[in-house]
């Protein structure tokens, strides 16, 4: 699934310079929320979108910020910051909406801001070091670049503890613009 | 005649084996069509069966086997197609066929075919294709007694020589020789031959509604072509601002009139007629009752009633549901109901019809109906409910508590005769299918279920509402009425906020607080304060059950297209799904029913902590 372009991508990302890729190696969509840097399996993110206005659902899980219109379908968004139990701020011009499916669940993320596509060999992932224990639990390992680190979501298990936030299955991402 | 049968033994032997267990199984299927003449898997089955005996007896050559199981595959044919109803006598034809095909099949397996006189049984088989002719509409009312012969010649006499006859039907009526319902009863029998009911495994669509489909979505195309150009020409600067809007106003107009005919005729393509649905009924009325050692018939009406195909799919077992239950439980045995003063047998009425932009399904019965009392005591052993509270309840109130889960599973290892097996499952489809179930009983005289269902599950009326900030819409369907109130009319019951409303006392909810919106204080203060001297209420119902509802304001009527909210935000108490607004937005569409229940499971609270 490519990240949608014409409507969806806010901005272009800046992908680094890179060889293609190769086997043992790792696409990422790396993004901020509180001053961390985590990266997310590119394959597993749909699309990335401007704030979108959302609908507040009464009674829902807390960290459930609302509901939004996906071209037509509604899906669950999750404030990224408040599932890792940091104090929220206000949208600004940096925040984005990044869109991600697990086993047919599609779901946004509110996070802070997205920086790049990255390539890392998967051989330079080591196993999550002592980390606050709510994050521990979907954090899959932590990727070195040259001048920091990068914690790689496991999107899955973050999906399934959010109370398994289950929207209907994607009927195609294709819809044109 | 004899046959050479060294072409290949093997073959044969497994065409004998796989024939004679067809056939087996044809004979039950059979004897079980004769007392369930619409089922169409029953039909089915049988005509599969012979069509696999007749392909395999073509290619080893058995003549007489395929002669034989064509002829009765035509009538089969035309049964399937509905040409035909199934009769005694075509009965009959096939299963001397059948009979026929056996003794054949049995003369292969001994050596050898024989000669076979066929022609009688050929000559039987093809009558029975001829078209029945429907008997005129008095030859019917002597024939199922509801006037004697000699009456029905007077009648037409004198309806020949009346100068502005009157229908023989209100003839009947007027000389009060019979009951405008039996003399229904007789007319809607004589329709049914007249007419075929349709087949609702595929969705058969009048090529005309598809014609009207493509026409539309070619306009469709013209008016996004227009559309098109109009925005090149004002990126290049061509069109003024006046010019634009006016295009713009026209190209909206055409295209909201495309869109709401297509809304139509999409819809008119799904919907079906519910026959297919009542039609396994009379089947399972007849084996229930004679299961349980009752006599019942059951009386099927408006079975022409379109409805949505997903409808027609859900609706089915909820409705079994319910029959079973007017079986078991709601028509007496025999014996006891001439005890009662009525007829041995008791009478089931299916009935669907359109009432508005709803279809209302009932199931009636004139059983032992349900005991009010017996169901509160009940509900108090069952801890559903307080003995004080019990007392204030109207009779139709503590018939709801059937419709609670507990209640029905306490129900099934009672030894009590009582309704409630399965009703909480009856209650929650229906509410999936955005609809609703009552109940209505007259101890001694029966009862009656009946069922509302939208017209469609795609297009949903909606009442749009604000709170606060929000905006809400509720189904149309459920919305009894919106009146202005002021703190005057709210008052205090048993720690709970009622609405007095005219003569009437509802259950009062705020939506700002259930929702956690805004909280009491604020509004409290400015429905006492007299800030806002009076606030908007809208007031649902369910069946008979009101509950009113404080909104801050009314915003009109839309029509809306309801979407899944997912899993998990489904279950958030008092939300039926969403919708999406003009402006892109997300709008929550509120369940009336579960708004409902939370006033109940409030109450409930209330009672636990003062307890």
């Amino acid at each position: 699934m490519k990240p949608q372009e014409s409507n969806a991508i806010a901005g272009p990302i800046p992908e680094s310079p890179a060889t293609a890729p190769s086997a043992g190696e790792l696409q990422l969509v790396s993004f901020h929320v509180g001053g961390e840097e985590f990266g997310l399996d590119i394959l597993r993110v749909q699309e990335i979108i401007r704030p979108q206005p959302l609908t507040r659902v009464p009674n829902s899980p807390e960290f459930v910020d609302g509901v939004m219109n996906l071209r037509g379908k509604i899906i669950p968004v999750v404030a990224l910051r408040r599932r890792f139990g940091l104090d929220p701020v206000a949208a600004d011009k940096q925040t984005r909406i990044v869109v991600v499916e697990s086993k047919g669940t599609v779901l946004g993320f509110i996070v802070d801001a997205v920086s790049e596509v990255l390539r890392i060999p998967g051989n330079t992932i080591e196993p999550p070091p002592r980390l606050a224990k709510v994050e521990r639990e979907y954090v899959s390992g932590v990727g070195k670049l040259a001048d920091r680190l990068l914690i790689l979501l496991d999107l899955d298990r973050l999906v399934a503890d959010s109370d398994a936030l289950v929207a209907p299955p994607a009927l195609g991402t294709g819809a044109s613009a | 005649v004899s046959q050479d049968f060294s072409q290949d033994a093997a073959l044969i032997r497994d065409f004998l084996v796989e024939s004679e267990e067809l056939l087996e199984g044809m004979d039950q299927d059979m004897v079980a069509l004769e007392s369930a003449p619409g089922d169409a898997d029953l039909l089915n089955r049988v005509f599969r069966a012979l069509h696999t005996i007749k392909g395999t007896s073509g290619f080893l050559g058995f003549d007489p086997i395929v002669r034989l199981s064509h002829a009765a595959e035509d009538v089969l044919t035309a049964l399937r197609k509905a040409d035909l109803s199934l009769s005694r006598s075509i009965m009959d034809s096939l299963l001397a066929a059948r009979d026929q095909l056996g003794t054949i099949l049995g003369d292969v397996r001994a050596g050898g075919l024989r000669s076979y006189d066929l022609d009688p049984l050929l000559s039987d088989l093809q009558e029975a294709l001829k078209p029945q002719t429907v008997p005129p509409l008095g030859e019917m009312l002597v024939k199922e007694k509801v006037i004697s012969s000699a009456d029905l010649g007077a009648l037409l006499s004198e309806q020949a020589a009346s100068r502005e006859p009157r229908k023989l039907g209100q003839l009947i009526v007027d000389k009060g020789l019979s009951t405008p319902a039996a003399v229904g009863e007789v007319l809607a029998q004589q329709k049914k031959l007249t007419e075929s009911p349709n087949a609702a495994q595929t969705l058969r669509v009048d090529a005309r509604k598809l014609d009207e489909l493509v026409n539309l979505i070619g306009e469709l195309v013209l008016e996004r072509n227009r559309l098109v150009q109009i925005s090149r020409d004002c990126a290049t600067g061509k069109l003024s601002s006046t010019d634009l809007d006016s295009f713009l106003a026209q190209s909206t107009a055409r295209l909201s009139y495309i869109t709401d005919e297509l809304q139509n005729s999409g819809l008119k393509t799904r919907m079906l007629p519910i026959e297919s649905v009542f039609r396994r009924f009379p089947r399972l009325v007849r084996d229930v009752a004679r299961t349980l050692q009752k006599e019942v018939q059951l009386i099927v009406r408006g079975e022409d009633t379109e409805l949505d195909k997903t409808m027609v799919e859900l609706i089915g077992d909820p409705l079994v549901h319910i029959v079973r239950n007017s079986l078991d439980h709601g028509i007496e045995m025999p014996d006891v109901r001439e005890r009662a003063g009525k007829a041995r047998q008791g009478t089931i009425r299916l009935e669907a019809r359109q009432e508005g932009d709803q279809i209302v399904i009932s199931v009636a019965d004139d059983g032992a109906g349900i005991d009010a009392d017996r169901v509160g005591r009940k509900a108090l052993e069952r801890g559903l409910v307080t003995a004080e509270r019990l007392r204030l309840l109207k009779t139709r109130e503590i018939l709801d508590f059937i419709f609670l889960p507990g209640f029905s599973t306490a129900e099934k290892t009672s030894d009590l005769s009582g309704r409630g097996v399965g009703m909480d499952v009856v209650r929650s489809n229906l509410k999936k299918l955005n609809g609703s179930v009552e109940l209505d009983t007259r101890p001694g005289h029966g009862t009656t279920v009946r069922l509302h269902l939208p017209l469609t599950l795609a297009i949903l009326p909606v009442l749009l509402v604000r709170v606060a900030e929000e905006i809400y819409a509720l189904p149309l369907r459920s919305v009894v009425e919106t009146a202005q109130v002021t703190p005057q009319h709210v008052h205090r019951v048993e720690g709970h906020e009622v609405l007095c409303l005219r003569d009437e006392t509802l259950p009062l909810i705020r939506l700002g607080e259930m929702f956690s919106i805004t909280d009491r204080i604020a509004d409290d203060s400015a429905l006492s304060s007299g800030t806002a001297p009076a606030q908007k209420v809208v007031i649902l119902g369910i069946a008979e059950r009101r509950v009113a509802l404080l909104v801050d304001q009314l915003l009109g009527q839309e029509s809306t297209v309801v979407k899944p909210l997912g899993h998990s935000l489904q279950r958030c108490a008092g939300l039926a799904g969403a919708t999406i607004s003009g402006d892109g937005r997300v709008r929550l569409v509120l369940d009336p029913a579960g708004l409902l229940a939370s006033t109940q499971s409030q109450s409930n609270v209330h009672r636990k902590a003062t307890a």
